[in-house]
């Protein structure tokens, strides 16, 4: 296990060698990573701090995302996605255009299902999908929107909470087939998202901490979720400002179900069921 | 800062252990306490509600970055690793899951062993795995205290008795032993 100064170290070297600082991350979960690391490259603190210095800019790109955390699925909490459909979207309704941005959308899953569900309130023409991450592989991985049937088969579950059933009334159940969306195909344990679906989202990389608004947009919801949790309350804190000021108003901020906005920027918010609004300050 | 931070993993077998304790623990518990369980995916607020019937201490699944104080009880929640930061906060994290447990107990008695050291007691209850034996022999080399469930006494032996087998654990307790030693300990570090 590398110790607390060796994580220093090694955010040090990341840092003059690439252009990437995780100063500012979880201490504990950032040490849980680079561990992980030195066990799956079988190295020791010297051999990873020698790999960094000579890794090539596609190897460096491989450490990142390899550090990074890249776990998303399928309309992830239900309770949640019934803000979004219920209570947030609704509200935009009559806009000429919506502008949503997923920052850290990893491998997409989540960006998808934003997509299905804008079409099936019948908004997606109106509306521009944006969605960055720091993982170049991820992103790469999103653009192709291919997933591993296995992997995704329990998250269907959650597109039946979200699309097929109404929590408000239980007695509503609208069979959407999963083909509508979905090529499934067992044999090859492979679960794609239609054609159709793939070219409307704008992927784009960026590092969340540098705060570049690399959409150059302001934005009506921006779905940033357990993304923060990686982050420091400081880190926290700077990029809570950031999505302020990069929301339109009124703005829908959507986080991961156990992450809250804590600290100075909780005047700027107002907390509502399971996301938070902008408020005018 | 509290003198003592209790953490306790349980898994198969261990949900009337931990009813039981938390009965037992008095109002006022000068410690914290994190909970990790293994517990199923998609069960999420009513397991709170089952573990929290007859439990005078408040018991929260935390969000990330909150304040860790005494009086509260800390549930790994659902889907995240729970971890204990320097800062007395906790953070989570959504990394995949160790030995197929997201919560791993491992991960939280690690982040615990290394943020608390001495004043860490970990207690490791009944499983099907072996979850929280590597965490449990960490912070008993950080200078915490160890306890593991008699496996005689455990509905599954196999997580306590990997903890026994890998390394010298400080107390081998059955249930009663486990809520009579956790709920007496405020009268020890007054």
């Amino acid at each position: 296990m590398v110790d607390d100064n060796q994580i220093k170290d090694i955010i040090q070297v990341i840092k003059k060698v690439a252009d990437y600082d995780f100063s500012d991350y979880s201490i504990k979960s950032f040490q849980r990573r680079i561990d992980k690391i030195l066990e799956d490259y079988r190295l020791d603190f010297n051999g990873l701090v020698k790999r960094i210095y000579s890794s090539s800019p596609e190897e460096m790109e491989k450490l990142i995302a390899d550090i990074t955390v890249n776990t998303t699925e399928l309309f992830r909490n239900p309770i949640v996605w019934h803000s979004v459909k219920y209570r947030i979207l609704p509200k935009l309704k009559d806009n000429e255009k919506i502008d949503i941005w997923h920052a850290g959308c990893s491998t997409g899953q989540e960006v998808y299902s934003m997509l299905i569900l804008l079409k099936e309130m019948g908004m997606l023409d109106k509306v521009n999908v944006y969605a960055s991450d720091i993982n170049q592989l991820a992103i790469d991985k999103a653009k192709k929107g291919e997933y591993i049937y296995r992997f995704n088969i329990e998250y269907l579950q959650n597109f039946d909470e979200v699309i097929r059933k109404n929590p408000y009334n239980f007695e509503e159940y609208n069979d959407v087939p999963y083909s509508r969306y979905f090529d499934i195909d067992q044999e090859l344990d492979k679960i794609s998202i239609k054609n159709e679906y793939k070219d409307i989202a704008i992927f784009k990389k960026q590092d969340l901490v540098k705060r570049e608004n690399v959409f150059y947009k302001k934005f009506d919801v921006i779905m940033c979720r357990n993304v923060l949790i990686y982050f420091n309350l400081k880190l926290q804190s700077q990029i809570l400002n950031f999505f302020y000021d990069n929301l339109k108003f009124p703005g829908y901020l959507v986080l991961g179900y156990h992450e809250s906005i804590l600290g100075n920027e909780v005047v700027k918010f107002h907390k509502k069921h399971y996301y938070y609004t902008k408020k005018l300050i | 800062m509290a003198k003592k931070y209790i953490v306790i993993g349980g898994s198969a077998g261990s949900f009337q252990t931990i009813l039981g304790l938390l009965e037992a623990l008095p109002k006022n518990y000068p410690f914290p306490i994190f909970l990790v369980l293994h517990r199923l995916k998609n069960i999420s607020s009513g397991f709170v509600e089952a573990l929290s019937i007859k439990s005078k201490i408040n018991l929260l699944e935390p969000n990330d970055k909150e304040i860790i104080e005494a009086g509260n009880i800390y549930l790994a929640p659902a889907n995240y690793h729970m971890y204990a930061e320097f800062d007395n906060t906790i953070s989570l994290s959504t990394e995949e899951a160790i030995n197929h447990s997201r919560p791993s107990i491992d991960i939280t008695f690690y982040s615990v062993a290394h943020s608390l050291r001495e004043k860490a007691i970990g207690v490791l209850l009944s499983g099907a795995n072996k979850d929280g034996a590597e965490g449990l022999k960490e912070i008993k080399e950080m200078g915490g205290i160890t306890v593991v469930q008699d496996p005689n006494d455990a509905q599954i032996q196999t997580m306590p008795q990997a903890a026994i087998d890998l390394f010298k654990v400080d107390k081998i307790l059955t249930t009663e032993e486990i809520i009579n030693y956790l709920s007496k300990l405020h009268f020890l570090y007054v």
